[in-house]
């Protein structure tokens, strides 16, 4: 489903991606964890083309993305065309303030796919449902936790029928009471066949719902395997240490 | 104060005097709508990724910002026909006016635009929405928002500065006031009235964008108090009443 070669990008000379490779097949949940500026959100961004990757190719869906046959990046307009097909989810929701929760889950389809309103609207509401936020139709964001503003935006994003999702740290930044219902919709998501890769520091839900698990660390990726290898027996030096200081924290939070 | 101000005089003068505030308006209400729309095209052009429009406009803009109104106003009226372009004087005023309006109104829009986090450019970017479909449906909508206040501030400011077309002999309520008085000489009652009849105008339109910038800082929902975090994110506040 994505296919990511040598993937290179720099920060004003500061190497964030150091040739990062990578498939995710169809179906297939990915965790993504690593510490904080190891590059992982980049990585998101430039399968999604919010930022433009020095070098490397990535293909989604068999297609080379954001780029013609010469090499030479799209334009934006075709650029955005591609991009309909991933969702993405953003660690502070970045719902759209002055739309209703139902317009900013129908904003896709309306205004790229230029669906008529009540169609888009119907549909809306289906995912909405799915979300468990029916009745919350008709307000704004503002109105929402942080929790149910985050259900909101991976219903807007699945309203697109993405092929792929792509979740940046879609929990950090709730209450923890409010974590539980947005990793239950991941996790139904996961159990439907979307094809997922989830950065995140829930390393519970990693476990139980990733069938792959990446542990990135300096832009490069350290380490990958099954939730299993990873947690029980990373073979990597930095692996381990990075996860014994996660788990530690998380259990003296009393969260874990 | 009854041997200075001439209460025969202004019975006589106020619907002159009225006339002349009705021109006011109406060149307030004509300039302030085309620099709201000039101004927010002239932001955008800004932005534009064709670099000759860029350089043109904002030359333009600084050349309006540089320089008087006043001058602006008699360089239209006076210079131009010089040079075979020639325009009524309330054609003149509603020219010079709305070019220097828009000018400021533009940096008014930039500055919204700018504000709108980069977390709605990415958003509308990930739906897949075209740069233009996402300036128009998801920035624009919440920039203008933001820059409502500002926006009221200088159609009031506009509202006070048509008094300098008198300079160019458009029939306004100043031009009014500088007939009736120079015929009579009573500036005293005259000016005291004109004076009256600006603040009876100015002073419910000052009380409006007070009231518009509550209504922006209530939030969308008409009850909440909007505050972007220095992350980016954003948080809300219940209002106190
Ligand atoms: N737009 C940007 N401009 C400059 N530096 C950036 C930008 N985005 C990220 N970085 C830098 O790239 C590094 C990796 O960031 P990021 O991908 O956000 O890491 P992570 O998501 O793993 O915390 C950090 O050092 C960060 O400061
Ligand atoms: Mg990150």
């Amino acid at each position: 489903m994505i296919t990511v070669t040598d993937l290179c990008k720099s920060f004003d000379g500061t190497q964030v991606l150091n040739n990062v490779s990578l498939t995710v097949a169809a179906g297939e949940v990915v965790g993504v964890i690593g510490p904080s500026g190891s590059g992982k959100s980049t990585l998101l961004r430039c399968l999604n083309h919010l930022e433009t990757p020095d070098s490397g190719v990535i293909e989604v869906d068999g297609h080379q993305a954001y780029i013609d046959e010469r090499g030479k990046t799209l334009s934006a307009a075709r650029i955005a065309d591609t991009r309909s097909g991933v969702g993405m989810v953003f660690q502070h929701f970045n719902l759209f303030p002055h739309l209703t929760v139902l317009q900013n889950v129908a904003s896709g389809p309306r205004f790229v796919r230029r669906k008529d309103r009540a169609e888009s609207e119907q549909r809306a509401r289906a995912l909405l449902a799915q979300v468990g936020l029916a009745e919350k139709a008709d307000q704004h964001p503002e109105q929402l936790s942080g929790g149910q503003q985050q259900r909101v935006a991976i219903a807007r994003a699945l309203a697109m029928q993405p092929k792929v999702m792509l979740f940046d740290e879609p929990t950090s930044a709730l209450d923890p009471e409010l974590v539980g219902d947005v990793l239950a919709v991941m996790q139904q998501l996961a159990e439907d066949g979307m094809t997922m890769i989830v950065v995140t520091h829930e390393m519970g839900f990693v476990r139980k719902v990733a069938g792959r698990v990446i542990f990135m660390d300096e832009g490069r990726i350290v380490e990958q395997g099954s939730p299993a290898e990873i947690f029980e027996a990373p073979a990597q030096p930095r692996t381990r240490s990075f996860l014994s200081s996660v788990l530690t924290h998380t259990a003296q939070d009393g969260t874990a | 104060m009854s041997s200075l101000f001439d209460p025969d005089l202004a019975r006589t003068a106020f619907p002159v005097l009225l006339r002349g505030l009705l021109v006011t308006v109406e060149l307030t209400v004509i300039c302030g709508v085309l620099s709201l729309a000039f101004g927010l095209l002239v932001a955008l052009a800004r932005m534009s990724p064709f670099g000759p429009l860029r350089w043109i406009v904002s030359g333009y803009v600084q050349l309006v910002r540089a320089t008087p109104l006043l001058i602006q106003l008699i360089y239209i009226y006076y210079a131009l026909p010089f040079v075979g372009i020639r325009f009524s004087p309330f054609v003149s005023a509603v020219l010079g006016l709305t070019l220097n309006v828009s000018a400021y109104l533009a940096e008014v829009y930039r500055s919204g635009i700018e504000a709108v986090p980069r977390g709605q450019h990415d958003a509308a970017a990930a739906l897949g929405m075209r740069p233009s479909v996402a300036m128009v449906r998801v920035i624009l909508p919440q920039a203008i928002r933001i820059v409502i206040p500002a926006l009221g501030n200088y159609m009031v400011s506009l509202f006070k500065d048509t008094s300098l077309a008198a300079v160019i002999t458009v029939q306004e309520m100043l031009f009014a006031g500088q007939i009736v008085s120079a015929e009579t000489y009573d500036y005293f009652t005259i000016y005291t009235m004109v004076f009256i009849l600006y603040f009876a105008v100015g002073y419910p339109a000052i009380r409006l964008v007070i009231l518009l910038e509550k209504r922006v800082k209530a939030g969308y929902s008409g009850r909440k108090k909007l505050i972007v975090t220095p992350t980016g994110g954003v948080e809300t506040v219940e209002l106190i009443k």
